[in-house]
């Protein structure tokens, strides 16, 4: 993980706690959005709109497909935040 | 599921569309609209009704040139939002397109059904802009009152000086336009009223562009249904009303008939919100043919839904194939030309096939270039083609999973 990733690591998964309304303690790093939480397309584009927002970037929404845990998330923002 | 799909093709009265109003970004009135058809005009043009600085993206598909004063006599133009002022002028055009008066309308008991998305969005987005940048104070009161998307429905009945009607605004989005009609179809048959004035009306907003937008669902330049390389949709704007009348009044006073409308049917699977459900629209379109009294053999031509995103076209041809087999009637979606005009797409669409009836040809689905393997139909490519209609099928599927079929058929053919 880079010191930029690291950093902001907090940072996005209270953001995706706070957008899929979902309890920090149940959030794992490889936790299934879909299948453990139970999250649906909707949550996932409001999670996408957040992260553009909250990080001042542009995600295309093909990359929903590799942001559905908290890892697969961090691997997207990385890249096109270019952390 | 709930099912309210009409059943009783075989009593009731014989219902006809005689006149056709269509406000829309590829012509005005029907006979330009029916050009615009035939020729396989595009609608798209860079979006001027709002400011799309920051997006990446800003076609869209607008009325250029709509004169509300044109078609109004009665009506303050400036007292109606947009939205209201196209499905005003489209009924004022349906009834004169019908060789109808205002006063001979008024001698009867009728129906204003007129389906829509958004109604005034657009107000309303400029309401708040108002109220964010001046305050609440500084908000226009002209613009409040018109905003109410009842309205749509209500203004036809003033702007004609219609009483004697009842006046009713649907808001079942994308598929709303096939609603009014059906509702329309229904007051005529059972001899509640003696016509309707139905259809659907939209005007383009921020609001609907921006949330498709953040779906990821906005086409950047063109829409290319069933393509596949197709990335989306246009917004777009327009109106379609048709006059409704049974085919006894019709005939009564030599009216010109663009086509019989035979059946109609609805269902709400309320899946998802927005993706569609390819069993439930299998079901819908089962329920429609089954109202009509034909055989998917009978059909000629199905005016799809045809969005222009992955999801849609997939879902729709897929239910389409599971009704009518390997191989399904020729398939054309209007929105590569009209974009997506929300509430007024399946009205304008079943104008668009009581044209393509009447005048003997199909409506072509545009910016095809490659077929997507995953939706193997016939769309009719680029150009239109001149054939004899008997039975034709518009589909209209919206968010919440409300899906609306109706079927019209030529009048006076042998089936």
């Amino acid at each position: 993980m880079s010191t930029a990733l690291a950093e902001n690591a907090d940072k996005i998964k209270s953001i995706v706690c706070y957008i899929l309304e979902l309890e920090p303690d149940e959030v794992m790093l490889d936790s299934s959005f879909v299948h453990d939480h139970g999250v649906d397309s909707m949550g996932a584009i409001e999670l996408l709109a957040a992260l553009e927002r909250e990080f001042d970037v542009e995600i295309e929404p093909e990359q929903l497909a590799r942001m559905t845990t908290l890892a697969g998330v961090q691997t997207v923002l990385a890249e096109v935040a270019g952390w | 599921m709930t099912g309210m799909g009409t059943t009783h093709h075989a009593t009731g009265r014989r219902v006809v569309v005689t006149g056709i109003g269509a406000v829309s970004s590829i012509g005005t009135g029907a006979a330009e609209f029916t050009s615009g058809l035939r020729a396989g005009r595009s609608g798209v043009r860079p979006i001027s009704r709002f400011d799309t600085t920051g997006f990446a993206s800003g076609n869209g598909c607008e009325v250029p040139d709509f004169e509300p004063r044109r078609w109004l006599r009665t009506l303050d133009p400036d007292r109606l939002g947009r939205a209201t002022q196209f499905a005003t002028a489209a009924s004022s055009m349906a009834v004169a397109d019908a060789g109808l008066t205002a006063e001979q309308l008024r001698a009867v008991r009728g129906m204003v059904s007129i389906g829509t998305t958004d109604g005034e969005s657009a107000d309303l987005d400029s309401l708040v802009e108002t109220e964010i940048s001046d305050g609440f104070g500084a908000t226009d009161r002209l613009v409040v009152e018109r905003v109410s998307p009842v309205r749509l429905a209500t203004a036809t009945a003033q702007e004609l000086g219609l009483s004697n009607v009842e006046a009713t605004t649907f808001g079942t989005a994308c598929s709303a336009g096939n609603y009014a009609v059906s509702h329309g179809f229904d007051a005529v048959r059972s001899g509640e009223s003696e016509f309707a004035l139905c259809g659907g009306t939209d005007a383009m907003c921020r609001k609907t562009f921006t949330a498709f937008y953040r779906l990821g669902t906005i086409a950047p330049e063109h829409c290319q249904p069933f393509d596949a390389d197709r990335k989306g949709i246009l917004t777009g704007e327009g109106a379609g009303v048709l006059l409704l009348e049974s085919l006894d009044s019709a005939l009564r006073r030599g009216a010109e008939i663009y086509a019989e409308v035979l059946g109609s049917a609805l269902n709400c699977d309320a899946h998802h919100p927005v993706a569609p459900n390819q069993a439930s629209i299998a079901r819908c379109i089962r329920k429609a043919l089954n109202s009509s009294g034909v055989k998917p053999s009978d059909v000629d031509l199905i005016s799809a839904h045809g969005t222009g995103t992955k999801a849609n076209d997939i879902t729709e041809i897929g239910a389409i194939s599971e009704v009518y087999g390997d191989r399904p009637p020729r398939t054309v979606s209007l929105k590569s030309m009209l974009g997506h005009t929300m509430g007024a797409a399946s009205a304008l669409g079943v104008a668009a096939c009581a044209l393509a009836i009447k005048h003997g040809f199909i409506p072509p689905t545009i910016n095809h270039v490659r077929t997507d393997p995953e939706c193997p139909i016939d769309c009719v490519p680029n150009k239109s083609v001149a054939t004899e209609l008997n039975v034709v099928q518009n589909n209209g599927l919206a968010l919440g999973g409300n899906n609306a079929i109706v079927l019209l058929g030529r009048y006076g053919a042998t089936r």
